[in-house]
């Protein structure tokens, strides 16, 4: 952790002590300060200066000191973009540390909490070809954002001190050939709880570069680095900040490797508004963070935030990482992003392959459907005069939408994979003797892009009836997404709570109480068809208010998990039904012995009825079969209308036996 | 099968680009800037033993790559002045890693990766439809040639372009 001031007051004989055995870093006044009030500052300025353990330093070099001279009065110690360069935030005792947790990255003992010190520490450097930082490179190389930067404010002399040719950095540099800066946003995953919030990274686009060569481009991506053996362990550490996060450039086409083929997430792509200046700036500056790590915070230090970092940096009148305190939720970056008057120029959208596979199904007609789903079980049925006989463009879908099929198939699947990839070789052989080009179709995404989507966190107000009482109800939800909430901007039928409560107020019974709590409520449906057989499944772990027996507003502690299956239809507009096989453990002092497990089931529907309008309704019957051996009938009606992008309302109906429970509520996102 | 074979070749690809590029810089003070980084190299960190190790786990558990092949100033790439040899090796990486997509969009006579691969094997733009045609004609011996290895399969497009009446004047390679 950081150290107090206190503590630096301390060290700091000990770091004069150091000063003079290794002769690499800073003066005391720096820390006066930093602890006492202006008039000091002025003094330690003016006087204390020339007293300082810097002076036998400087006197060797009277250019140092002239230069250390200048940043102190100009000031640069406190500038926003010197903050920005070090990751300097406010800490708890009135000072600064940085985020970056490589020593490394300072070039001052003293530099993660004493921008000052740090600041001079550099100044210092750049005079020396050593090799610093964990790159060890000359600072001007290692450090070539901080370099430059001070270069133009300090207006350095390259007589006096001469510039150090970056060779490592200049071949990195060109290899990128960067023309502009692109944010790339992948969907949420709910299958991986690293994924569950989506991701964000840059592209580096390239100079030339064409909308089919974008694969091309390299990215700046963000991630903490998992050895492979973690286990079980990993959860904790990865949100507790056990891990160190590294930044990298892989080349574009590996991440939508990984996300449109492999993990099937859609991808959106905000091409940014940046000058050749501030492009310039933000590799420079990833130049310095390549080589240092920060300690990985699942929830706020994550790919997105520090992603914004380097934003912030290129364009420094950017605010965008002091809007996150508690948790930085990639969808809730790119929505901020999208809303910087002129930073973004457009949106893209790159569809899974799964969401290609559908839309490409959708245009196909009944007969030509059911020759693909012929040929994927058995590729010879491209020898059927059924078949033959189509015009030569229906044949080339076919196989098309046939090979990706397989193709996901053999990603999904692994343990048929190889059985997939020869059957995909045989369509592809086929499908190369058709001789014409697939046609480009356009597709079109299930939900929309997430700049649209409603904020991550949710407020209630509500008021309603429960059996022969009335109340009102507050809640609030950190977040995410529940299955009833607005769908824009989310992806289909996954819903990810994470820590909310709900507190109601009884009329006749005169009684407050925290009537929900959620640490967690996972659900994933994934609509079954001939094609796709993923599971459903859900895990909900909290607790709510129930009427049993003889007590009637007692709390209940509950975990449930099940699995099961969806189906989709389109009726009306799109509903999805589907049934879940369950376990529940219940905990509550209504119960003998205080507990009851046991086991059941839940169908349920989920329809759009328009573009706004929502309901969702569900029949759960559970039997435990340990504890208080009891057995449980409820069912629920939800519906949601929206009213604007982050407003909408909730009509709600729970029934569970002689507990009846009805709460309207207006509900606002942010 | 699934991903082991994309990666022995995607291993031997950056192996070799490593030991290309060790040979060829001819020195050691280079820094960790070259061929999965001279950290690599040195073993510091991770030897050459585990990143094949590495990228076999990170790949089946779907990371694909670890950071250290991407790492900033550690990375694979950027280590060569002289383009020749790191433009053969980024084509070669390339076809590795996309080999599936590659013989997809081969059958299919167009895609984004295959006007990629045309793009690394200097096919000017204009002439990209001439390529898709011309990989689309000889998909089969192409993916024959690139189940056997990546790199034979990028010999195989490259020997095609030279005896094309129109790319072999086009490509700027």
């Amino acid at each position: 952790m950081q150290l107090p001031r206190i503590q630096s007051l301390h060290r700091l004989p000990l770091a004069n002590n150091q000063h003079r055995a290794s002769t690499s870093w800073s003066k005391p006044c720096v820390f006066l300060d930093r602890c006492l009030c202006a008039v000091l500052i002025l003094i330690s300025l003016f006087f204390a200066y020339p007293s300082s353990v810097n002076a036998e330093e400087a006197e060797g070099n009277p250019y140092l000191a002239q230069l250390i001279n200048q940043a102190v009065q100009l000031q640069l110690a406190d500038e926003r973009e010197w903050h920005l360069l070090l990751h300097y935030r406010p800490n708890l005792f009135g000072g600064y540390t940085s985020e970056a947790d490589d020593p490394q990255f300072f070039l001052s003992p003293l530099g993660r909490t004493d921008s000052h010190a740090e600041l001079e520490g550099t100044i210092q450097s750049l005079f020396s070809e050593e090799p610093v930082g964990s790159s060890k490179q000359p600072a001007q190389c290692s450090f070539i954002a901080r370099y430059h930067w001070l270069k133009e404010r300090l207006a350095i002399d390259e007589s006096k001190l001469p510039a150090v040719d970056c060779e490592r950095f200049e071949l990195w540099f060109n290899e990128l050939n960067a023309e502009s800066i692109t944010l790339i946003f992948a969907s949420a995953y709910l299958n991986n709880p690293a994924s569950m919030f989506g991701h964000t990274f840059l592209r580096i686009d390239q100079k030339g570069q064409t909308e089919q060569t974008r694969l091309l481009a390299y990215t700046i991506n963000y991630a903490a680095e998992v050895p492979p053996d973690e286990g079980a362990l990993y959860p904790i550490k990865g949100i507790f900040g056990g891990f160190k996060g590294y930044f990298s450039t892989p080349p574009y086409y590996l991440k939508v490797q990984e996300y449109r083929d492999i993990e099937n997430r859609d991808i959106w792509e905000y091409p940014l508004n940046f000058t050749e200046v501030q492009v310039r700036r933000l590799l420079e500056h990833a130049w310095e963070l390549g080589s240092a790590y920060f300690d990985y915070f699942f929830f706020k230090e994550n790919c997105s935030y520090h992603i914004l970092s380097l934003l912030e940096y290129a364009d420094p009148t950017l605010h965008l990482t002091d809007r996150f305190h508690v948790w930085t939720v990639p969808a809730d970056t790119v929505r901020l992003v999208a809303a910087q008057p002129g930073l973004v120029k457009g949106t893209m959208y790159r569809p899974s392959r799964r969401t290609v596979i559908q839309r490409k199904r959708e245009r196909l007609s009944v007969e030509e459907h059911r020759l693909f789903v012929d040929i994927t079980e058995h590729v010879g049925s491209i020898k059927q005069e059924t078949f033959v006989r189509l015009p030569i463009q229906r044949q080339a879908l076919i196989l098309d939408v046939t090979s990706d099929y397989l193709r996901y198939r053999s990603e999904t699947d692994k343990s048929h994979s190889s059985v997939y990839k020869e059957q995909n070789r045989a369509v592809l052989a086929t499908r190369s003797a058709l001789r014409i080009p697939t046609e480009d179709v356009k597709i079109d995404p299930f939900s929309k892009q997430p700049d649209l989507g409603h904020g991550t966190s949710r407020a209630s107000v509500g008021a309603g009836w429960r059996n022969n009482d009335t109340f009102e109800e507050l809640s609030i939800r950190a977040g995410y997404h529940d299955l009833l909430d607005p769908e824009i901007g989310h992806t289909q039928d996954a819903q990810v709570e994470i820590a909310s409560v709900s507190v109601r107020h009884y009329n006749r019974a005169e009684q407050t109480r925290v009537e929900r709590a959620t640490l967690a409520n996972i659900l994933s449906l994934s609509p079954m068809d001939a094609l796709s057989h993923g599971p459903s499944w859900k895990i909900n772990a909290g607790m709510n208010t129930i009427r049993f027996g003889s007590c009637q507003l007692c709390s209940n502690g509950v975990l449930n998990g099940g699995i099961g299956a969806a189906v989709e239809s389109h009726w009306l507009k799109r509903e999805v039904v589907f049934a879940f096989a369950e376990a529940e453990a219940n905990y509550s002092r209504g119960y003998e012995e205080d507990h009851r497990v046991g086991g059941g089931g839940t169908v349920g529907l989920l329809a759009d009825l328009t573009d706004r309008w929502k309901l969702m309704a569900s029949g759960t019957y559970l039997r435990y079969a340990l504890g208080d051996k009891s057995d449980d009938f409820r069912w629920f009606i939800g519906q949601r209308y929206t009213v604007s992008q982050n407003w909408a309302l909730r009509l709600e109906y729970n029934h569970r036996d002689h507990d009846n429970d009805g709460v309207f509520s207006v509900q606002a996102f942010f | 099968m699934s991903k082991g074979l994309i990666v022995v070749p995607i291993v031997a690809v950056l192996l070799v680009a490593q030991v290309g590029v060790a040979l060829a810089s001819g020195t050691s003070d280079l820094g960790p800037g070259c061929g999965l980084g001279k950290v690599a190299w040195e073993g510091s960190r991770i030897d050459t033993n585990t990143v094949g190790a590495q990228l076999l786990i990170s790949t089946t558990n779907n990371t694909i790559l670890p950071w250290q092949a991407f790492g900033i100033t550690t990375g694979i790439f950027g280590c060569k002045n002289n383009g020749k040899v790191w433009a053969e090796e980024k084509t070669n990486m390339f076809a590795a890693i996309n080999f599936e997509n590659l013989s997809q969009e081969m059958a299919q006579g167009q895609g984004e990766h295959l006007a990629s691969l045309a793009t690394l094997m200097g096919v000017p733009a204009e002439h990209q439809a001439e390529f898709f045609a011309m990989t689309q004609d000889r998909y089969t011996s192409l993916v024959k040639a690139g189940e056997a290895s990546p790199v034979a399969m990028v010999k195989a497009i490259n020997s095609a372009i030279a005896t094309h009446p129109v790319l072999a004047q086009a490509s700027t390679r």
